[in-house]
């Protein structure tokens, strides 16, 4: 008897223990990197990556592009209680740990990082350059998208262009110059303009494309002065419209209207944000708080707030000046009041981001917005600009602004007399000056502004000329056209230092 | 009486031959039993029986020993013994578990009967350890027994709650005054810094098992130093407390009811602006601002008289062959902030049975279900959009309604648009419900008289589920047409526990111990949850969320884990006064990296009961004396499942205005990640004076725990943010007192039990030896910057990080240069730490350490007559705290209501004063809003009377007592916020809980009572 306890007892512990111990792990739910890449379909899945992080929070959402909107002198701080990382950004007075940097640093390279997966993932699958170049493209030019991003803020940076496995690898590297990472972001453009598709299925415009691809050169040849290089580009993707069904809207008011933003012709690439949806950060945008109205019915943040001297010069008869501005909402009691009657700021908001957010919050926030970096009007004015710069001003040149002016005329439908069309026989720097000066109003708030004043060293003329819209005294031009590096990351790699000059 | 070694372990039982360790530890034991030889001459004979004091009756198994040499038996089955003595003039020495040792000279006697007293001093209590119970006397680990009685001296929302201030080394603080709130245990202070620092539960052998309520608990044993935890390996870093709960007795019934009803109310509140007040405040900023005219006192309008109703009723007894408890308990208590409750409800069921001379069965039971209403508070980011009721009831407008002439919510008018704290106390629902049932079985069944044989399984499952809604009658709700989400949890834990004691006492001056065992514990945990926006009506709740318009991604997450162990422990006494004990487990845990499957953790303590040596017994005031040290190493399992792994992340992306299918590397594998190891050195003594009415334990530890886990920085270019490697140390040292006195013990009667610790929190490794950052401000505080901790090498964690504060600039003064600072008379002046002449963030320096200096308890027993009166303090000493809600109140830029400081503002006319001049300013944390916590609280007093046993039993009750008591009714503290006793955002078990430490936002203060109760005993 005793025995045979004795016997049950020790199968027992055999049985119970020993037999089911297995400590391997084998998550449910969790993607594992090892294996991932099987098909196309898996590669396109780490190249939507990409586009994901593209349309967050941390860039397009709010941060990148309210960093660079502040950055320039058509939009100012409008709550200057917000964050001092943005009042800094705006007045000329970051520092090496700024919040705006840290936030938007990171996630630049999360994107490029997904875009060197994806490429590094599309060749493991050994397919034939045909069947596997669109994929390599799409995945290339999303990394020279990032780049040209980030060499227009830092100047020489940390050049990744490789998966990376073992990151502490990469601890010693030296920041690569400049014009290196234009090479690099040339060679990946040309690339991607040669396998890119003309088009997707539902000729989606957050996908790049041939023409997406030649568009980028064009404004990347542009940046450098590369003005015959830049002109030759634009010409192409403006000959060549019609295969990529590129057209200016009728309507400029229809290319800030969430509900018409997958349709637009205009568009070159975008980034498609969702209403109403997010995960995280994800596809979470907060530009419409950030340039709403504070304590009124908009429920806005009153952040980036174009100063008044934006609006005052800007002509009234400009229908685009009216699609740019919210110069007066309702208060929460309802009552209906211009901006002299704002609760806080009390200046003109900008409307692009706020007016028509689609299926969106009450205050703006996850709106139904596709954020376009680039649109065929931008195309225009860079063969403009490009070709009197190159060739001098001529009648194509003056054409191409024309015809950006001719949609301006349109007010709702209804034709008018401005903005004219442009005066013959303008001297070159006049010509080039009044290009610029379109871009600046064609493209407001959307954070352009900030890379020609860079592109141009126009800062001391806008920050610091007689007719400053926003005057900032403190504006360096041996160090602002640059911002800094965040700390960390030298602290990490001393091999990244001296930081930019200044910092 | 001689024996010889008979020691033999089964074959395959249980210990497993192959594992190195437990060989070390087998071959260290069987050269112990070596040691066990002494022959002596033998020339004169003792008979006698012993008998117990109590009823008379023989008592077997009583050590005799004749004193100053190894000589001893122990006695017969009916108390008699026989021992044959070295001479006729020794002096012989009976002892007994329970009872107190006697001593007596033989003076040539051959008959010497003896009554043994039952010994009520602590020191002969048994107490309960890991897989095992040794007496308090035998002991050689730092461990704390808390007892029921103490545990039950007020209506506690939990044992947790219940066990604050009431042992040394062991720190227990609520992290919100909510009702339901969670409670964060350290004991000797964090052992970690990004992994969890809370002590593991072992509830009746059932290691991570649910916490049965106070009512229910027999005794609690917090094992705190490495020989003590060690046995527990991977997850005994933080320390292990031990729950016993209760059990029936062979004998008659005993049937306890006991009730309480407590009325509530907030400990305190700030003193604001009123209406008027603050209409001046804001019209110095804003010569425009029109006041809406009204006076609302808001914390007037969002408490409320809260109550807790306690309720609990037990029976137990049982014959020799089956004994049982079962138990019932209610606990029901509405807070004091309108919308928020909680309540539990509970069974235990306690069962065990003789199914014959060798084999005992039993079974433990227990069902929860416990309910919460809970509101905003602590909000990590409250703008417009998540206003916490209680920061709102502070910043609202006092110049407001409560209403819009329409019957709509009023909201704020300077500042942001938030939500008033009515609205949030009346509208908002979240209503959790969590179901746990436990169940665990077990057999012992003795081998040999001398080897028992325990195996248990056991089964936890808890399900929990939270549902909210957002009605369109708050911001966040209108901003979307109403919210609704539902979030559900399940938890599962099963155990299977085997092991073998082996007890054996060879010579008459060696005891041996020794265990050995195997455990295998599967864990896992799922969750699934959905959100839906957009609804018909707020009427539907969050039970109807398919009639929401617009859905939001679904979201849901499985991991399982498992632990498989094996463990072992040695027990070796020399004459009672030289005692060892050896520890170790390994534990193979799938959580761990693919290199690192295993760990061992070994420990071994030496204790001396230096009390019996001879020298000693000539000073009769020492009854006791023993030295305790011990050294080891424990664990903390640290990582999650799968964290070593490599992943890609899913993404949430659109393409042509549809989410596809996306993903993108979000982390690198580790395949070296290891657990944390803490090594902790401990040295101890447990004194007794004058017959044990003062009884003292000391003890002195330090613990370094190192291969720290840390997300290690790598350069963000890679695109990664971090990859968890082991780095890091931080280290724990201090002393611990622990005072039990006896001092009055006649009819007028009076027991003081105090416990002081002194932990010294201190960082000694940081990856690159780099500064850490981190952040815990409340969102929406938008103008601080989002440093506002310091992990620095030699300072303690969570040390505050900040600019110093140096007053307000007067008119003549100079004024420091620095983007974004003022250089106004009246403005905010801040220490040029750099002395750059500029200010700038490198002028933020440390400015505060949340630590406490020390922490103690003082409770007081007194009884006259039926009359009996507890008084209880808890305290903590030399802690900062940072308030948020005072940054927020009085940073004086007008954006929402302020405290009564307010009124002592720099104006031209008043400016003696520290408080700025009303102006916009940015929020910056700074030592202006660092503040001494340090607290006494009388956390008890309790007045009872218990009838007259004479007219009780009349009513067949054995025992009734009836009794007053309040809880929390003084504090002393120069803290100007509402309530010393918080901690914002510092919950749960992640890294904010070891670093978000003194924090102060929106807290629910915790409540004041008045308690009336009676406990019966049939």
């Amino acid at each position: 008897m005793k025995n045979r306890i004795i016997k049950i007892f020790v199968i027992a512990i055999f049985f119970s223990g020993i037999g089911c111990a297995d400590l391997e792990e084998n998550p449910v739910g969790l993607l594992a990197p090892e294996g991932f890449f099987k098909t196309t379909k898996d590669v396109e899945a780490a190249i939507f990556g990409a586009y994901g992080v593209i349309a967050s929070e941390s860039l397009f959402g709010r941060q990148f592009a309210s960093a660079l909107m502040l950055r320039s002198d058509m939009v100012d701080i409008g709550n200057r209680s917000t964050s001092a990382e943005r009042v800094q950004v705006n007045d000329f007075n970051m520092d090496d740990r700024n919040g705006m940097v840290s936030r938007f640093w990171p996630v630049w390279y999360q994107v490029i990082n997904a875009a060197n997966a994806a490429e590094a993932g599309a060749i493991s699958l050994g397919l034939s350059e045909a069947e596997i170049n669109p994929y390599i493209a799409e995945a290339r030019f999303i990394r020279a998208f990032s780049y040209y991003h980030m060499v227009r803020v830092f100047g020489d940076l940390p050049y990744i262009d490789f998966a990376v496995s073992n990151p502490l690898a990469l601890t010693t590297i030296s920041k690569t110059s400049e014009a290196d990472i234009y090479a690099g972001i040339e060679a990946d453009l040309v690339f991607a303009k040669q396998w890119l598709p003309n088009s997707f299925v539902s000729d989606v415009r957050s996908r790049p494309t041939k023409g997406t691809a030649a568009s980028y050169l064009a404004s990347v040849h542009l940046t450098q002065g590369n003005y015959a290089d830049a002109y030759t580009e634009a010409k192409w993707v403006i000959d060549n419209r019609a295969t990529f069904n590129y057209q200016l809207e009728a309507d400029f008011q229809d290319l800030f209207r969430a509900d018409k933003a997958d349709a637009l012709k205009e568009t070159i690439f975008t980034f498609d944000f969702l209403g109403l949806q997010n995960l995280g950060s994800l596809n979470d945008d907060l530009m419409g708080p950030m340039v709403g109205v504070r304590n009124t019915r908009q429920l806005g943040f009153g952040v980036n707030v174009p100063a008044l001297a934006v609006y005052t010069t800007w002509n009234a008869l400009d229908y685009r000046r009216k699609v740019s501005f919210t110069d007066s909402t309702f208060l929460n009691n309802g009552q209906w009041v211009g901006y002299l009657n704002f609760p806080n700021e009390k200046r003109p908001h900008i409307a692009k981001w706020r007016r028509f957010p689609g299926k969106a919050n009450v205050d703006g926030r996850f709106s139904d917005f596709n954020y376009a970096d680039f649109r065929y009007a931008e195309v225009l004015l860079i063969a403009s600009e490009a070709l009197a710069e190159s060739a001098g001003v001529n009648a194509e040149a003056e054409g191409y602004v024309n015809q950006v002016r001719a949609r301006a005329r349109n007010w709702a439908g209804t034709p008018t007399a401005f903005p004219a069309n442009v005066a013959t026989g303008l001297s070159k720097t006049d010509f080039i000056n009044l290009v610029l000066e379109e871009r600046r109003l064609e493209l407001a708030f959307e954070w352009k502004r900030w890379y020609d004043i860079k592109r141009r060293k126009l800062g001391d003329v806008v920050f610091k000329g007689p007719g400053s819209l926003e005057p900032r005294a403190l504006f360096d031009p041996t160090r602002d056209y640059l911002m800094p590096l965040p700390a960390t990351e030298l602290i990490l790699n001393p091999n990244l230092a001296p930081n930019n000059p200044g910092y | 009486m001689m024996q010889t070694v008979r020691f033999k372990i089964p074959p395959n039982a249980g210990l497993r031959p192959s594992r190195s360790a437990l060989k070390v530890c087998l071959s260290a034991l069987f050269g112990l039993m070596l040691l066990s030889s002494a022959t002596f001459a033998q020339e004169f004979t003792v008979t006698g029986k012993l008998t117990s004091g109590e009823d008379g009756a023989g008592l077997p198994g009583v050590s005799i020993l004749e004193k100053g040499t190894t000589n001893g038996t122990t006695s017969d089955s009916d108390g008699v013994y026989v021992i044959r003595l070295s001479g006729s003039q020794t002096i012989l020495s009976f002892s007994f578990i329970g009872y107190t040792t006697q001593e007596a000279r033989v003076n040539s006697r051959n008959t010497i009967d003896i009554i043994l007293i039952a010994d009520i001093t602590q020191l002969a209590e048994v107490v309960v350890v890991g897989y095992g119970a040794v007496k308090k006397s035998d002991l050689t680990g730092s461990i704390s027994s808390v007892k029921s009685e103490q545990l039950t001296a007020y209506p506690a929302i939990s044992a947790e709650q219940a066990l604050q201030g009431r042992a040394a080394g062991v720190q227990i603080q609520s992290n919100n005054g909510a009702p339901g709130s969670d409670f964060k245990i350290r004991i000797r202070g964090a052992s970690s810094i990004n992994a969890s620092s809370d002590p593991i539960f072992v509830i009746d052998g059932f290691v991570g098992g649910v916490l049965p309520p106070p009512e229910d608990i027999q005794s609690i044993e917090v094992l705190k130093d490495a020989s003590a935890t060690a046995i527990y390996g991977s997850r005994a870093a933080n320390g292990v407390i031990l729950v016993t709960t209760k059990k029936g007795k062979t004998g008659t019934t005993n049937i306890q009811f006991n009730s309480s009803y407590s009325f509530q109310e907030e400990i305190s509140r700030l003193d604001l602006l009123n209406g008027e007040q603050f209409t001046d405040y804001i019209t110095e900023i804003n010569p425009a601002y029109v006041s809406s005219g009204e006076n609302t006192d808001w914390q007037d309008e969002i408490f409320r008289p809260g109550a807790i109703q306690n309720y609990s009723l037990s029976a137990s007894g049982g014959t020799e062959a089956a004994r049982y408890y079962v138990g019932v308990t209610s606990f029901d208590q509405k807070g004091i902030i309108k919308g928020s409750d909680y309540g539990r409800f509970s069974v235990t069921s306690n069962l065990d049975f003789t199914a014959s001379k060798r084999l005992n069965i039993g079974l433990n039971m227990f069902a929860q279900r416990e309910s919460q209403n809970g509101t905003i508070t602590q909000e990590g980011s409250g703008g417009i959009n998540n206003t916490g009721v209680i920061s709102s009831s502070y910043k609202f407008m006092p110049d407001q309604g409560i209403y819009e002439p329409g019957g709509s919510y009023t909201t704020a008018l300077v500042g942001d648009p938030t939500d008033n704290p009515v609205a949030v106390a009346n509208e908002y629902q979240n209503e959790s419900l969590t179901d746990r049932f436990q169940g665990n079985v077990y057999g012992e069944f003795k081998i040999l008289e001398s080897l028992k044989f325990r195996t248990s399984f056991g089964a936890t499952v808890n399900n929990g589920r939270t549902g909210i809604f957002i009605p369109t009658t708050l911001n966040q709700g209108r901003n979307v047409g109403g919210q609704g989400s539902i979030n559900a949890t399940k938890r599962t834990n099963l155990i299977n526990e085997n092991y073998l004691t082996y007890t054996t006492s060879f010579g008459t001056d060696h005891s041996l111990t020794v265990l050995g065992g195997y455990s295998l514990q599967k864990f896992s945990n799922e969750s699934w949850g959905a959100t839906s926006q957009s609804f018909i009506t707020d009427a539907v709740s969050f039970w109807n969320l398919n009639g929401g318009a617009i859905a939001q991604p679904p979201n849901s997450f499985f991991s399982e884990s498992v632990i498989s162990s094996y463990y072992t422990r040695l027990n070796y006494s020399y004459k009672g006064k030289y005692l060892l004990t050896l520890n170790a487990r390994s534990d193979g845990s799938s959580n761990f990296s693919k290199n690192n499957k295993q760990a061992f953790f070994p420990s071994g303590a030496v204790a001396w009961n230096m009390g019996s040596e001879n020298f000693m017994t000539n000073i009769p005031i020492i009854s006791f004396w023993k030295w305790r040290a011990s050294y080891g190493l424990t664990g903390n399992q640290a990582i999650s499942p799968y964290g070593s792994l490599a992943r890609f992340g899913t993404v949430y992306t659109v393409i042509n205005g549809v989410p596809v299918n996306a993903v993108r590397p979000t982390s690198v594998a580790n395949n070296n990640l290891t657990w944390e190891t803490a090594a902790q050195f401990d040295i101890g003594a447990d004194i007794g004076l004058w017959n044990d009415r003062l009884t003292i334990t000391v003890d002195y530890y330090n613990r370094v725990t190192s291969d720290l886990l840390f997300a290690l920085p790598l350069p963000q270019y890679s695109g990664f943010g971090g990859v968890l490697s082991n780095v890091g140390k931080v280290e724990n040292k201090g002393f611990e007192f622990s005072f039990a006195s006896r001092n009055l013990v006649g009819e007028f009667k009076w027991n003081s039990d105090f416990n002081i610790s002194f932990n010294e929190n201190k960082v000694l490794e940081l990856p690159g030896g780099n500064d850490v950052f981190t952040g815990s401000r409340p969102g929406h505080l938008i103008g601080i910057s989002s440093s506002t901790q310091i992990l620095r090498v030699g300072y303690p964690v969570g040390s505050f990080w900040g600019f110093e504060y140096d007053g307000v600039y007067q008119a003549n003064d100079t004024f420091i240069p620095g983007a974004g600072f003022e250089q106004t008379a009246g403005g905010e002046k801040f220490r040029d730490v750099s002395e750059d002449g500029n200010l700038n963030s490198a002028d933020q320096t440390i400015i505060g350490n949340p630590n406490p200096k020390f922490i103690w308890g003082f409770s007081n027993d007194f009884s006259w007559k039926n009359f009996d009166l507890n008084i209880f303090f808890q305290a903590s000493q030399g802690n900062d705290i940072l308030s948020y809600t005072l940054l927020e109140l009085e940073t004086m830029s007008g954006f929402n209501n302020s405290t009564t400081r307010a009124l002592d503002r720099w104006t031209p006319t008043n400016t003696d004063t520290d408080v700025p001049r009303a102006s916009g300013r940015p929020q910056r944390v700074s030592s202006r809003w660092v503040y001494d916590g340090s607290f006494v609280r009388l956390k008890n007093i309790a007045l009872g009377y218990t009838l007259p046993a004479a007219l009780v039993e009349k009513m067949a009750i054995q025992k009734l007592r009836v009794y007053v008591s309040a809880q929390n009714i003084l504090t002393f503290t120069d803290y100007p916020g509402i309530d010393p006793e918080v901690n914002y955002s510092s919950g749960g078990s992640g890294s904010g809980s070891n670093q978000n430490l003194g924090l102060d936002y929106g807290s629910y203060p915790n409540a004041k009572s008045f308690t009336v109760g009676l406990s019966i005993g049939f």
